[in-house]
C-alpha cells in the first residue's frame, strides 16, 4: 500500500468505521479526507444515509450523482443534491447530525481539541489558529465524532491543550451532561487511536511501517504502546479503485 | 393613483459612506462562498476606523479591512481560507500582534446571538460550548444553570449589527433579494442589523422577483447596489471561488509588508473602483470562473 496517501488512508478508515444506524454525516470546512469517507460511505455500505457536505446535502443511495469532492467545496458546484445547507437553519434540529469530524492544532490525552491556537501567557496569541468553527456544538450533540489529525508530533499530541474547542474527555462529559456519544476514533499518519473506558487516548492500531517507539517519541505524554499491536488493516483493492474512480474522481487527497 | 415605490439603489461609495468609524458591521457568506467582496474593498478604500467586524464563517474579508487599519475587533467562528490557507494571514499576524482584538464564537453560538437581536431578546441559550473555553476567551458568554431543568448552559448574548454587509446574485430597486441556492447565514445577518447593504450581481424588475416569492429575502431599511462579479474571489451561484487569487492573497498576507502592500495597492486602493478592479483581475480569469 505504499502508493496510498496518507489521506486516501484516513478516507477508508473513517468510511469502515461508520455504524450501520447512521443516517446523517455532517462534514464541515477544509477537510477533504472527511468528505470522500462520507461520499465513499453513502456509495457503498451507507445507501440510506444523508451527507452533508459543502452547500449540498446528498442522498446517493439511488443512483444520484456524487459531489465532487474538490479542494473547495463551497461553491456553485457543491449547490446540487436534494437539499441545500443554511448555515443559519442547520442547528435548529440537533438530534440530524450523527456523525462529525474534527481536525485540531493540538489534541490531548483525554481526547480534547484545540483549533483556537496557543496563548501567549499575557492574554494574548502566541500561535492564532483559524477559530473552532462548529466543533463545541457538534461534538456536544452528535452521537459520535472522528478526530483527524494531520501531523503528529510532541507539539500536537499534548499533556494538556492550551484550550478546550472540543471536550473528548469523557468525565467532563459525564459530569456536564453532554448529549452526544463523543469519541469514536482518532487517526493520526502514525496509527488508530481510540478513548479506552478510564477516558485516556490509547493506540488501538498502528500503520504499516510504524513502530510503538515512533508513536512514543512522538507523542507528548508517556503513551503506553504494547508489543502486540496490530497493523491497520490496509485498503483492499475494491476500496482503493471506488475511492479513486467514484469518489475523489480529481485527485484532491492523492 | 399610486405614487409609485421608492428606488433603494446606490453606488458602492454611496452605500459605505453611511458607515462610520466604530460601526459593528456583520459580514455575509460563509467560507468560500458569498461574500459581498466589492462592498468590502469599499470600505476598505473609504479607510472607516476601528470597526467591529462580525464575521459567521469569514474569509479574506476580514484580512482586507485588518490590512486596511480598518479593524479593531473580531466576532465570529472561523477566519481562514479553506484548502488555501489555514488561518487568515492578516488575521492571525494582527491577533499575535495584539493589534486586533479576537471575540471568539461557536458557529451556533453567531447563530444563536443574530437571532437574539433579531428578536430583541437579550441573550438565547445555547449547550455546546460549555465545558470548553469559549467563557474563557469570551467573557461575554455566561454559563447559567437553566431554570427549567437545572442543566448547565451558555448565553450567547444578542448580536446586534449597526449594518449588515450581504451578497444575493439577484435582487431588485425596492430591497427584494433572491439569492441562488443558499443564503448561508444571511437572512439572520439583516435581522440582527439596523441597516443592511445588499450587493447584487443583477439588479431585476420587481415582476421577475413576483414569479418566485418563495426564494425573497427582504429587510426594513435596505440599500442596494450593482457590482457584477462582485464576490470576486470568493463564488457564488454562477462563479467557482478564484483559488490562484486566492493563493496569491494567502502568499502577499503571510509575507505581509511590501508584498501585502502591493496587493492592497493593486487591487484594493490602487483599483479605485469595482470596475478597476476587475480590470485589474481581468476579463480571462473572470470569464474563467463561470460555471
Amino acid at each position: 500500500m505504499s502508493d496510498v496517501t496518507t489521506n486516501e488512508l484516513f478516507a477508508i478508515l473513517l468510511a469502515r468505521d461508520l455504524r450501520p444506524e447512521d443516517r446523517t454525516i455532517m462534514v464541515g470546512a477544509n477537510m477533504p479526507m472527511a468528505r470522500a469517507a462520507a461520499v465513499l460511505a453513502n456509495l457503498t455500505t451507507h445507501p440510506d444515509a444523508r451527507i452533508l457536505i459543502g452547500l449540498g446535502v446528498h442522498g446517493l443511495g439511488d443512483g444520484g450523482d456524487p459531489p465532487g469532492v474538490y479542494p473547495f467545496v463551497f461553491d456553485p458546484r457543491s449547490l446540487v443534491g436534494e437539499a441545500l445547507m443554511w448555515q443559519g437553519r442547520v442547528f435548529d434540529d440537533m438530534s440530524r447530525p450523527d456523525v462529525f469530524f474534527v481536525g485540531g492544532l493540538q489534541m490531548d490525552r483525554r481526547g480534547n481539541i484545540n483549533l483556537f491556537g496557543i496563548r501567549d501567557g499575557e492574554g494574548g496569541w502566541r500561535m492564532r489558529g483559524p477559530g473552532s468553527l462548529a466543533l463545541a456544538t457538534m461534538s456536544t450533540s452528535c452521537r459520535g465524532y472522528y478526530i483527524v489529525m494531520p501531523s503528529h508530533d510532541p507539539r500536537t499530541f499534548v499533556e494538556r491543550v492550551d484550550l478546550i474547542s472540543a471536550l473528548g474527555d469523557r468525565a467532563e462529559r459525564e459530569r456536564l451532561g453532554l448529549p452526544g456519544g463523543g469519541i469514536r476514533l482518532i487517526l493520526s499518519p502514525l496509527g488508530v487511536f481510540g478513548v479506552d473506558e478510564d477516558g485516556e487516548v490509547r493506540v488501538r492500531s498502528l500503520h504499516e511501517g510504524v513502530s510503538a517507539g515512533d508513536v512514543r517519541a512522538a507523542t507528548g505524554w508517556p503513551i503506553e504502546v504494547g508489543d502486540d499491536v496490530p497493523v491497520t488493516a490496509a485498503p483492499t483493492a475494491d476500496e482503493l479503485r471506488t475511492l479513486r474512480e467514484r469518489v475523489d474522481v480529481h485527485g484532491t487527497l492523492a | 393613483m399610486s405614487p409609485g415605490r421608492t428606488s433603494v439603489v446606490a453606488s458602492l461609495e454611496e452605500a459605505v459612506a453611511r458607515i462610520p468609524d466604530g460601526a459593528t458591521v456583520g459580514l455575509g457568506g460563509a467560507v468560500t462562498a458569498g461574500h459581498p467582496m466589492a462592498l468590502v474593498r469599499a470600505l476598505a478604500r473609504r479607510g472607516v476606523r476601528d470597526l467591529t467586524v462580525v464575521g459567521p464563517v469569514a474569509g479574506i474579508e476580514v484580512d482586507l479591512l485588518i490590512a486596511a487599519g480598518c479593524v479593531a475587533r473580531v466576532v465570529g467562528s472561523y477566519v481562514g481560507v479553506e484548502s488555501a490557507g489555514a488561518v487568515g494571514p492578516v488575521f492571525r499576524r494582527a491577533a499575535q500582534d495584539g493589534t486586533v482584538e479576537v471575540v471568539d464564537l461557536d458557529e451556533a453560538h453567531v447563530v444563536a446571538g443574530l437571532r437574539a437581536a433579531g428578536q430583541g431578546l437579550p441573550f438565547l441559550p445555547w449547550r455546546g460550548g460549555v465545558g470548553t473555553a469559549y467563557p474563557e476567551l469570551n467573557p461575554a458568554l455566561v454559563e447559567f444553570d437553566d431554570p427549567v431543568r437545572g442543566e448547565p448552559l451558555l448565553a450567547v448574548p444578542a448580536l446586534e449589527l449597526d449594518h449588515a454587509l450581504i451578497y444575493s446574485e439577484v435582487a431588485d430597486a425596492v430591497g427584494n433579494a433572491q439569492p441562488v441556492g443558499t443564503g448561508h447565514m444571511d437572512a439572520l445577518l439583516g435581522a440582527a442589523a439596523k441597516h443592511v447593504v445588499l450587493q447584487a450581481d443583477r439588479i431585476v424588475s420587481t415582476d421577475e422577483i413576483r414569479r418566485a416569492p418563495e426564494k425573497t429575502l427582504y429587510w426594513r431599511d435596505t440599500t442596494v447596489v450593482r457590482a457584477p462579479f462582485g464576490t470576486h474571489p470568493y463564488s457564488n451561484g454562477w462563479m467557482t471561488a478564484d483559488m490562484e487569487h486566492l493563493r496569491a492573497f494567502v502568499k502577499a498576507g503571510r509575507e505581509g509588508g511590501a508584498a501585502l502592500e502591493a496587493y492592497m495597492s493593486q487591487y484594493v486602493a490602487g483599483a479605485g473602483d469595482h470596475d478597476a478592479y476587475l480590470e485589474a483581475v481581468g476579463i480571462r480569469r473572470i470569464a474563467s470562473l463561470l460555471i
